[in-house]
């Protein structure tokens, strides 16, 4: 398998007034295609931060951040958009639908962005999409008339439409309840086994992380390993036991 | 592209509903545009409206004179009098040369100046005519129909002429001692009421039959000067060649009289002129009291017809004046019927007819037209009659030319309006005597002069170098009295030529072209193409050497042609604010607007919009804003302009029948204010909303992934 992303020592400070504020200190990843990752940790161990990175709409204070073969460092701003239009999709944890567009232009707005497809086309492409998250019957509707699940189905069609690389996803599942969060990775992970997308996704929920091939997991800005599920989890809820700053590093 | 734009329309409409600052914006934009589109189509009516009038009452479309002048023309008369032209001296080739550009359908001669003159009072008037009386006893009379009565038809008219004056001169005796005993003594001169008491005595009128010049010299001398109604009446007029003027302004139609026969000397008076100024002051009195009733005003409750029912009343005597005994007696027992009333005294008679109200009025209006006006002389200044026009030649010397009166005319649709009706027509000849400038007959007369004198003949070419030089002016003062010694020295021919042969002569229209002109109108063949024609004049003056400035009739208007211009800034104004207005409210709306959409704009540029989308968004957002209201506005816009047209507006009063060149505006929704409208839409919209836009670009896609507050 060969690696979709690959960071290297990277460093993410943030600077608040005087004091700088250092999320990432020092990350180091390679994930390959097709891999269903989790990036785990407590909150503010930098997760998002991570995503970010990858998802090339912020850009690491040193290492490097190479995404589909292309060193975000060396790209202008139109060049990042570009990648992350048609390389990555994103998933995100308030949804961020359009709320003036129906739930079929939400999804259909990247590719018009993309402005590669025909009409027709495009119209196949996002209504097979909507149909393989469940949504086949709900195209006019408006995300406001929707449940949180169906929001986050029709996010998630959005981001697959342009047929990603990667997708990215933080803390998916965290504004729904249990049940709809589990229906929403069931679809995530069959998604990355029919199509082979690569998924990234954060999450501080040992129930989510059993989802994935693999964890990642952050503690205080930095990676303290890459377990399996299991693993993972049982640290995780060994972590939730003891506060970060008490284990040793 | 096209879908994509699409979207963004939609979010931008979708974006538009939920807010309603957006309605209190779009209602702005929607008055502004009506507003605009209403009264700028009004402008532009007006504008062609008012061109039509200039144009097609004295100006043409394009204005010519020479570059040398000190002054700007100004048609209608400026602040200090007439402008200072120099004069622009080889008419004839200047025509052709102009005529040969494209779209120049021809050029007609002018110089337009204005001159007081008199309208005889009534004294003057009858003595005048009791002295033709007298000399045609001797044969002497100009008028050959005179010289040819009989005797005893000469003494009924020459008593008849008497009697009047005698009434005249007893109604001046009366007025003038009861001056003294209400005002005071010393408010008639002593020897004023004497000269009165004299030539009211039967010893006076007795004299008279032996030694009838002697007399005559006492009235003019003396008693003519008491009757302070003669007017002095400032008339304007254009000198211009008539024949090529009644053909190139075709909505002149002469009114009264005839036109001007071809090629001859003349004066056509300006119809409302005539009417406003000339015209007995009661009977014009009667006539706006009868305009004013017809179109549904009330005596009862207007100041203005009141005003005029107060002077009727107070100012009977021009009546009284007219009429010698014999008409007296008549008017009295007319209006004794008419009125029911057995007083003797026609003031006293006069006074209670003119006492009009809305219910009496038309059967006075009636009465005083069939039976008061045939005994009357209605205008001051008659067709057929003979105007003696004196004015200040350029060098300063007061010259005269007589001009006999053919008719009146006016311009079809300006018949009302006071404007239109200011200026009368002289032919070009007497106005080239008027001022002085060298015409054929000075010619002639130079030659006759040269010969009965035996002056040393004068080298033509250099006559020519000196009275036609560069310098007008010279050739101003040249060619005035300084040369010719007028009167003095024309004996023989010359005089004969200028006293009688001028009023018949007929000039050819090539005498009538030679010679200066102040300036010329030039007629164009397609009115829109001004700009171009005007520009080629300009050039052709430039290239030739002609010396010729060329403006349009706009500029040549004066203060007149501005007023339009002058409102449009004033519209341009007011659209302005309320445009400013709308403007800070977009931006402000737009401001708030991107702020709450950061996040949505932030997802939009995770999933990747490029800035110029998001660029794009905002601004389509405003414009869709911009045009939709916009876009109504300028339908209602049109739909009552449109409404205006199909109703016409009323000219409001005298004046306005200039400007709406006619009785109604019939205005259109100009192509030019809806694409004005148009772009000030595009512009407020845009402007407004650049920053917002810019603020939009600037939201980073990292806003996406922040939780909303
Ligand atoms: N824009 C920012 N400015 C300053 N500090 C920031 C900023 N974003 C994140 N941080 C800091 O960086 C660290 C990592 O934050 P990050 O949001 O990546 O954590 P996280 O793992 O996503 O936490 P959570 O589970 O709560 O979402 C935190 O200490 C946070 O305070
Ligand atoms: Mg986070």
């Amino acid at each position: 398998m060969s690696a979709i992303v690959t960071i290297k020592d990277v460093v993410k400070e943030y600077s608040l007034g005087t004091t700088v504020v250092q999320a990432l200190r020092g990350v180091s990843l390679v994930v390959d295609k097709g891999e269903f990752l989790s990036i785990a940790g407590p909150s503010g161990s930098g997760k998002t931060t991570l995503l970010n990175l990858l998802g090339c709409v912020d850009t690491a204070t040193r290492g490097l951040v190479e995404v589909a073969g292309k060193d975000t460092a060396k790209l202008t701003e139109r060049e990042l958009t570009n990648l992350r239009l048609n390389t990555i999709g994103f998933i995100f944890q308030s949804f961020n639908l359009v709320s003036v567009l129906t739930v079929f232009q939400n999804v259909e707005f990247p590719l018009l962005l993309q402005n590669t497809l025909s009409a027709g086309e495009r119209k196949a492409r996002v209504t097979s999409l909507l149909e393989q998250v469940g949504l086949a019957t709900h195209l006019k509707h408006r995300p406001n008339e929707l449940s949180g699940g169906q929001r986050q189905r029709v996010a998630i069609a959005r981001a697959l439409v342009t047929d990603p690389m990667i997708v990215l996803a933080d803390e998916p599942t965290a504004n729904l309840d249990s049940a709809t969060g589990q229906q929403i990775l069931d679809l995530m992970r069959s998604l990355n086994q029919s199509k082979g997308t690569t998924f990234i996704f954060s999450t501080h929920d040992h129930k989510v992380m059993r989802y994935a091939n693999a964890v990642v997991r952050l503690a205080d800005g930095k990676v303290i390993g890459r377990e399996k599920p299991e693993e993972a989890v049982a640290h995780a809820i060994g972590e939730l036991s003891a506060p970060v700053e008490a284990l040793p590093s | 592209m096209i879908s994509r734009l699409n979207l963004l329309v939609q979010i931008a409409v979708r974006n538009l509903l939920a807010s309603t600052v957006n309605l209190l914006i779009g209602g702005l934009i929607l008055f502004g545009t009506l507003f605009f589109v209403v009264i700028g189509s009004l402008l532009d009516s007006l504008n062609q409206s008012m061109a039509r009038s200039v144009i097609g009452s004295v100006a043409g479309n394009i204005q010519i004179y020479s570059s040398a002048s000190r002054d700007d023309l100004s048609l209608f008369g400026g602040m200090g009098g007439d402008p200072d032209l120099a004069a622009v001296n080889d008419f004839p080739k200047l025509k052709a040369e102009l005529e040969a550009i494209d779209n120049v359908k021809t050029v007609v001669p002018m110089g337009n100046s204005g001159a007081l003159i008199t309208a005889g009072n009534i004294v003057d008037v009858t003595l005048e005519r009791i002295r033709n009386l007298v000399r045609s006893g001797e044969g002497a009379s100009v008028d050959q129909a005179l010289n040819a009565l009989s005797s005893t038809e000469r003494k009924a008219r020459l008593d008849s002429e008497i009697a009047h004056l005698r009434q005249i001169i007893a109604v001046l005796e009366g007025d003038a001692k009861k001056a003294r005993a209400i005002l005071s003594e010393t408010a008639v001169e002593p020897e004023a009421l004497a000269a009165l008491e004299k030539v009211s005595t039967d010893a006076f009128w007795q004299q008279f039959d032996d030694k009838p010049y002697d007399a005559l010299e006492f009235l003019e001398n003396r008693i003519a000067p008491q009757v302070t109604d003669a007017q002095m009446l400032f008339i304007r007029y254009v000198g211009t060649d008539l024949d090529a003027f009644q053909r190139s302004f075709d909505r002149m139609e002469v009114v009264d009289g005839q036109p001007v026969p071809p090629g001859q000397r003349g004066f056509l008076i300006a119809k409302f002129l005539y009417e406003d100024q000339l015209k007995l002051k009661n009977a014009r009195r009667l006539d706006k009291l009868h305009d004013a009733v017809a179109v549904g005003r009330k005596i009862a409750d207007d100041d203005e017809l009141k005003r005029f029912v107060r002077e009727n009343r107070s100012q009977t005597r021009d009546i009284v004046l007219q009429l010698d005994g014999l008409q007296t007696k008549v008017f009295v027992e007319k209006l004794q019927k008419f009125l029911g009333s057995s007083e003797k005294e026609l003031p006293t008679l006069l006074t209670s007819f003119f006492e009009t109200t809305d219910a009496n009025l038309e059967a006075r209006y009636g009465f005083f037209y069939r039976e008061l006006a045939p005994l009357l002389q209605l205008y001051r200044v008659r067709v057929g009659d003979t105007l003696t026009i004196k004015a200040f030649t350029r060098s300063g010397s007061i010259q005269s030319v007589n001009v006999k009166v053919y008719g009146t005319f006016a311009f079809k649709g300006l018949e009302k309006s006071p404007l239109a009706g200011a200026t009368s027509l002289m032919d070009l000849m007497s106005f080239r005597d008027l001022y002085g400038y060298l015409t054929v007959d000075k010619k002639e007369e130079l030659a006759e002069l040269q010969k009965s004198t035996g002056a040393k003949a004068v080298d033509r070419e250099h006559a020519e170098d000196q009275l036609f030089g560069d310098d007008g002016a010279t050739v101003v003062a040249e060619a005035t009295p300084g040369v010719i010694q007028e009167d003095a020295q024309l004996t023989g021919m010359g005089r004969k030529l200028r006293q009688e042969d001028l009023l018949k002569r007929v000039y050819t229209p090539a005498e009538i072209n030679q010679g200066v002109v102040l300036n010329a109108a030039v007629m164009l063949k397609d009115g829109a193409k001004l700009d171009q024609t005007l520009a080629a004049i300009n050039a052709l003056s430039e290239q030739k050497k002609l010396g010729l400035k060329a403006v349009s009739w706009q500029t040549a208007a004066g203060m007149l042609g501005q007023i339009i211009t002058v409102l449009r800034w004033v519209l341009l104004f007011s659209v302005g604010f309320i445009f400013l207005i709308a403007m800070v409210i977009i931006n402000n709306a737009m401001m708030m607007a991107t702020l709450q959409r950061a996040q949505m704009i932030g997802t939009l540029r995770a999933i990747g919009a490029q800035k110029s989308t998001v660029l794009g968004m905002v601004l389509i957002e405003s414009l869709v804003l911009g045009v939709l209201f916009g876009g109504v506005g300028m339908l209602l816009g049109s739909a009552i302009v449109a409404a205006l047209h199909s109703h016409g507006i009323a000219a409001p009063n005298d004046v306005a029948y200039f400007f709406f060149s006619g009785p109604r505006l019939l205005p259109d929704a100009s192509a030019a204010s809806l694409a004005v409208a148009i772009g000030l839409i595009l512009f407020v919209t845009v402007v407004s909303t650049i920053i917002p836009a810019v603020l939009a670009t600037r939201v980073s896609p990292l806003r996406a992934m922040q939780a909303d507050e």
